[in-house]
């Protein structure tokens, strides 16, 4: 055995050695993760609409809409109850504000007034701070009309000092214990869980790579056949077997190095996960590369040529980056779940999510590391009935 | 110096003995009954035109090809049926340049040298031996991509020399490379052959195996049509003195152009 695993440190070796390969395998993941942070993490300031249907149509309900509009950042849209209703059962607004009528009375009397909020699942991030905005202006607006309807009370009775200082404590007594303007919330639709695309980002770009580097090498094996060093060394101690083995071991070897290098800068920069995850995630890193080394394997047996196995390549890796859920959720039924089950990735970086997100662990992912390693037993096999040490006959 | 090759002429030990090595790929016959034998410190050049079946031969003399028919001992071991045997009497330096550029020439004799069963230590001892042998002493830790094609050729030789072989395959070993590296590569192969290697030589250059050859196999169609030392293949067209080994090479193989 030891043969073997010298071949496959030389592998790892030659992949040190070669700066191109460095810097396609490890740099670019670095620079294309820190790219899509910095386009859909970083911070922006605030913009969105408030999505308002005024049943009231009193002035304090005209006033409340204005003064939402003057804060920076949001813009009102008007709508019928019916309109704003349909535009939720849409999903093309996810938050809508009601003045109920009746608004502009009970301000008016002192009487608790409200502004009911129509959510679809959470209402979405914009919503949620568009109604904390619209909650401090009606309850300002709603101060106003208090105070307002207290003076003139006040000033109606020729009364003393002393009586507007009680009355004023009675006033602020008031509003402690229940807000001017009560904020109703009504769920149309249970909120959904919202994935972090980061959070899925992060393993995505992990395999993506992992496949990149793993299965081009299947280029590297090709050229290893043609200038003759797979043929040299069978004129060695090394068996075919061994030199086989050796070959799968140098796949893992590279994707596992390659792997761990992302995930302890992952860890040391961005600080995702704790040690624990970390340690687990290298474990999940073999059995992919595993089965990432086993389709390298294939490609280099079926191909004939640098550019066959380049093009094969290529092909396998978009297959499984697009269709895996790389960049996107996976749909959940249909045609693209179809063809996502096709892909090492789909399985790859569910696990990946659950333990990096510390909400799993390996023993969690025991469905995707069976089928990760079935992909893995299954190419290897079919691999080392089809592989060939020689190029063509000389 | 170096001794001639008729200096060795008196020991004619077989070391290599192939019988009727018979190939076909494809349907295409490409070896067809080769018999030859190399003998225990001799150089034996196997000469031929392209598509001659040489390197299909030395594919099969070296283990990694099975013959359709026939059968190949070394040292008495069949090349069929003792394959691990007969991988530890040869050393194998292929026409292409069989080795990792981006590592060093160390690097590349201390991998072959350990996947030919020697131990760290051996192979490190041993490369350090092998290279100040083919000159390569102050570039060892080069990368090998950054050497010259004649120092590539001498660290594809270099490699094939790391497990002490009794019987070394060199393919077209001087392919491309200036005449100093040239000479540098006769006065090794002649070294070997003096401290008791047999070689098996192929070459295009005819001067080159008529300096360095003690007996010449000429192959042509997949057939051996000629076998002799350098004076007797002369002998057979003219005055041994006056006629080239090109000559020889021509009259017997023609002079239509091969593929």
């Amino acid at each position: 055995m030891t043969r073997p695993i010298l071949l496959a440190l030389l592998e790892v070796k030659r992949f040190i050695a070669d700066r191109g390969a460095l810097a396609f395998s490890i740099a670019l993941p670095i620079i294309l993760f820190a790219l899509m942070v910095g386009v859909f993490g970083g911070e922006t300031s605030f913009n969105a609409t408030a999505h308002v249907t005024d049943l009231d149509r009193g002035q304090a309900a005209s006033e409340l809409i204005e003064r939402i509009e003057q804060v920076e950042g949001i813009d009102v849209r008007l709508y019928t109850e019916e309109r704003l209703d349909d535009a939720l059962d849409r999903s093309a607004v996810l938050t809508g504000l009601v003045i109920p009528a009746g608004f502009t009375a009970a301000l008016e009397d002192g009487r608790p007034a409200s502004v009911q909020v129509r959510r679809r699942g959470s209402g979405g991030d914009a919503g949620q701070i568009t109604v904390s905005i619209v909650r401090g202006v009606a309850d300002s607006l709603a101060s106003e009309y208090e105070l307002r309807r207290a003076l003139s009370h006040l000033v109606s009775e020729a009364t003393t000092p002393e009586r507007v200082e009680a009355q004023t404590g009675i006033l602020l007594a008031e509003a402690l214990r229940e807000p001017p303007v009560r904020v109703v919330n009504r769920a149309l639709v249970e909120q959904e869980e919202e994935e972090d695309i980061l959070d899925r980002m992060l393993p995505g770009i992990i395999v993506m790579f992992l496949l990149f580097s793993v299965t081009l090498s299947a280029q590297t094996l090709i050229e290893e056949r043609r200038n003759g060093t797979l043929e040299r060394l069978l004129t060695t101690r090394l068996s075919a077997d061994e030199l086989f083995t050796g070959k799968f071991l140098a796949g893992v070897g590279r994707g596992m190095l390659q792997t761990v290098v992302l995930l302890v800068l992952a860890f040391v920069v961005l600080r995702i996960a704790g040690v624990s995850a970390l340690a687990q995630s290298a474990v999940l890193a073999l059995v992919v590369a595993a089965a990432a080394s086993a389709i390298a394997l294939v490609i280099a047996a079926v191909a004939r040529t640098d550019d066959q196995a380049t093009w094969a390549a290529v092909f396998i890796t978009m297959f499984m980056t697009v269709f895996g859920g790389t960049f996107f959720p996976i749909a959940s039924s249909g045609v693209l779940e179809l063809l996502s089950r096709f892909t090492l990735n789909r399985y790859a970086i569910d696990a990946y999510e659950g333990i990096l997100a510390e909400t799993a662990t390996l023993g969690d992912a025991t469905f995707e590391i069976a089928i990760l390693s079935g992909v893995a037993l299954v190419c290897l096999i079919v691999a080392r009935l089809l592989f060939r040490f020689s190029s063509e006959a000389k | 110096m170096s001794a001639s090759p008729s200096a060795n002429m008196g020991c004619m030990d077989e070391f290599l003995v192939a019988t009727g090595l018979t190939k076909s790929f494809d349907g295409v016959q490409v070896v067809e009954s080769v018999s030859f034998t190399v003998h225990a410190k001799e150089i034996f050049g196997l000469l031929g035109p392209n598509g001659a079946g040489k390197t299909t031969t030395i594919r099969m003399l070296s283990t990694v090809l099975g013959p359709d028919e026939g059968d190949v001992t070394v040292d008495g071991h069949s090349v069929g049926r003792e394959s691990d045997a007969v991988r530890r009497l040869i050393g194998v330096c292929p026409q292409e340049l069989a080795l990792y550029p981006e590592l060093s020439a160390t690097d590349n004799l201390v991998f072959f040298g350990r996947m030919a069963g020697l131990s760290g230590k051996e192979a490190k001892e041993r490369a350090a031996d092998v290279l100040e042998r083919v000159g390569l002493t102050e570039r060892a830790k080069d990368a090998v991509r950054k050497y010259s094609g004649g120092m590539k050729r001498r660290v594809n030789i270099a490699i094939a020399l790391m497990s002490r072989p009794r019987l070394l395959f060199l393919d077209e070993p001087t392919v491309g490379i200036d005449p100093q590296s040239r000479n540098h590569i006769f006065d090794t192969v002649l070294a070997l052959r003096d401290e008791g290697m047999s070689v098996l030589y192929t070459t295009h250059y005819m001067e080159e195996a008529d300096r360095l050859c003690d007996r010449i196999g000429v192959m042509d169609a997949g057939r051996i049509i000629a076998l002799g030392t350098p004076t007797e293949l002369k002998a057979q067209i003219g005055d041994p003195g006056a006629t080239t080994l090109e000559e020889v090479f021509l009259s017997l193989t023609g002079r239509s152009l091969r593929d």
